[in-house]
């Protein structure tokens, strides 16, 4: 007997986590633990680069990686030139930890506390990454530009200076739209992935005339949805941060001409 | 019995809104990754050569254009499993 209440995961629940509340602040500790492991994974791997890099004959993870940081470099040339070389190190490694902390799906089953959550699939990491780009965006813009030319770019575009309040309202929501947008294409991709393991995990309470049929359904949907979220999805994902961090800093710096 | 018909009214009100959500949504997306598609089979048709670059920018697109779908997905998933259930 099929029961409906059971595929319709009326016992699923979203946005709960293992909290802690210290004071006013509330610590999601399956979301902290996954990206301190993620963290210290990517250190790791620099600290192992580090030691056996040579400049002779490369190993094979040697080799990977100097693959990624030239499509990366690449990347960045090609948009915004040679001053965008400062950014490369932050993109590249934006990519790797998003990377690896989307990987942790693949050992998900969709119970309502994931022993390895995906940090991604709680808003706040996401956030995080976000807020931290757009800050040092910020800082370079200011940097490169000076302040009067930072400030000149509110009320300058898009339309000419006699229309400047709309000038002023519509850049503050574009900068207000940008770590709000990052973070939530990252979030709702990674949150979305989580979900459907849940539902597909609640589709095991399916059975036909007492066989469980369930328990195969379960299997191949998800060997399906993980090859689909882990392999394409999550990728995709952790290249979109990075290469719309690298576009935020192109446009951001760009040094207008002299009026 | 005012309760439960509070309750079925709540339920659904957030199966209806969860459901024009991700129809919208799917509609949106299934736009977008055809003019990706488009465009790239454009693209590959004219200059052949160029498809190996073509994909990578074509990949990068539905990306972008699927994120605003799985948002879409998330926010569905609030309404159904959080909201109807209070």
């Amino acid at each position: 007997m099929v029961n409906p209440v059971a595929l319709l995961g009326a016992d699923i629940t979203v946005g709960e986590h293992v909290a802690r509340k210290v004071g006013p602040f509330t610590f999601n500790l399956d979301t902290i633990w996954p990206t301190l492991l993620a963290a210290a994974l990517v250190a790791l791997m620099a600290w192992v680069l580090h030691r056996k890099s040579t400049s002779g004959v490369p190993g094979k993870f040697q080799l990977v990686w100097e693959m990624g940081v030239e499509v990366v470099t690449r990347q960045v040339e090609g948009t915004m030139g040679e001053r965008g070389l400062m950014v490369v190190p932050l993109a590249m490694s934006l990519f790797v930890f998003i990377f690896l902390c989307n990987f942790f799906e693949i050992v998900g089953l969709g119970s309502r506390y994931e022993w390895l959550a995906v940090p991604n699939a709680d808003i706040n990491l996401p956030l995080a990454m976000a807020v931290l780009v757009i800050v040092l965006v910020h800082w370079n813009s200011v940097r490169v530009r000076g302040a009067r030319g930072y400030l000149h770019h509110y009320v300058a575009q898009p339309f000419p200076p006699v229309l400047l309040p709309f000038n002023i309202f519509i850049n503050v929501v574009e900068e207000i739209a940008k770590p709000v947008t990052l973070a939530l294409r990252l979030f709702g991709n990674l949150f979305s992935g989580a979900l459907m393991l849940a539902l597909i995990a609640a589709l095991g309470a399916w059975t036909i005339a007492h066989f469980h049929v369930g328990y195969l359904a379960t299997l191949i949907a998800s060997i399906i949805w993980k090859l689909f979220d882990v392999f394409l999805i999550g990728p995709i994902q952790a290249f979109i941060f990075a290469l719309l961090t690298v576009l935020y800093f192109d446009t951001a710096m760009q040094v207008e001409p002299s009026h | 019995m005012a309760d439960t018909t509070q309750q079925a009214i709540q339920l659904a009100g957030a199966m209806v809104g969860g459901g024009i959500a991700l129809g919208g949504g799917a509609v949106g997306a299934a736009i977008g990754d055809g003019l990706a598609g488009n465009a790239t089979i454009a693209g590959v048709a004219r200059q052949p050569e160029a498809q190996g670059r073509l994909f990578t920018i074509m990949f990068l697109t539905v990306g972008l254009v699927e994120a605003m779908y799985f948002i879409n997905l998330a926010f569905t998933a609030l309404f159904i499993f959080s909201l109807a259930k209070k």
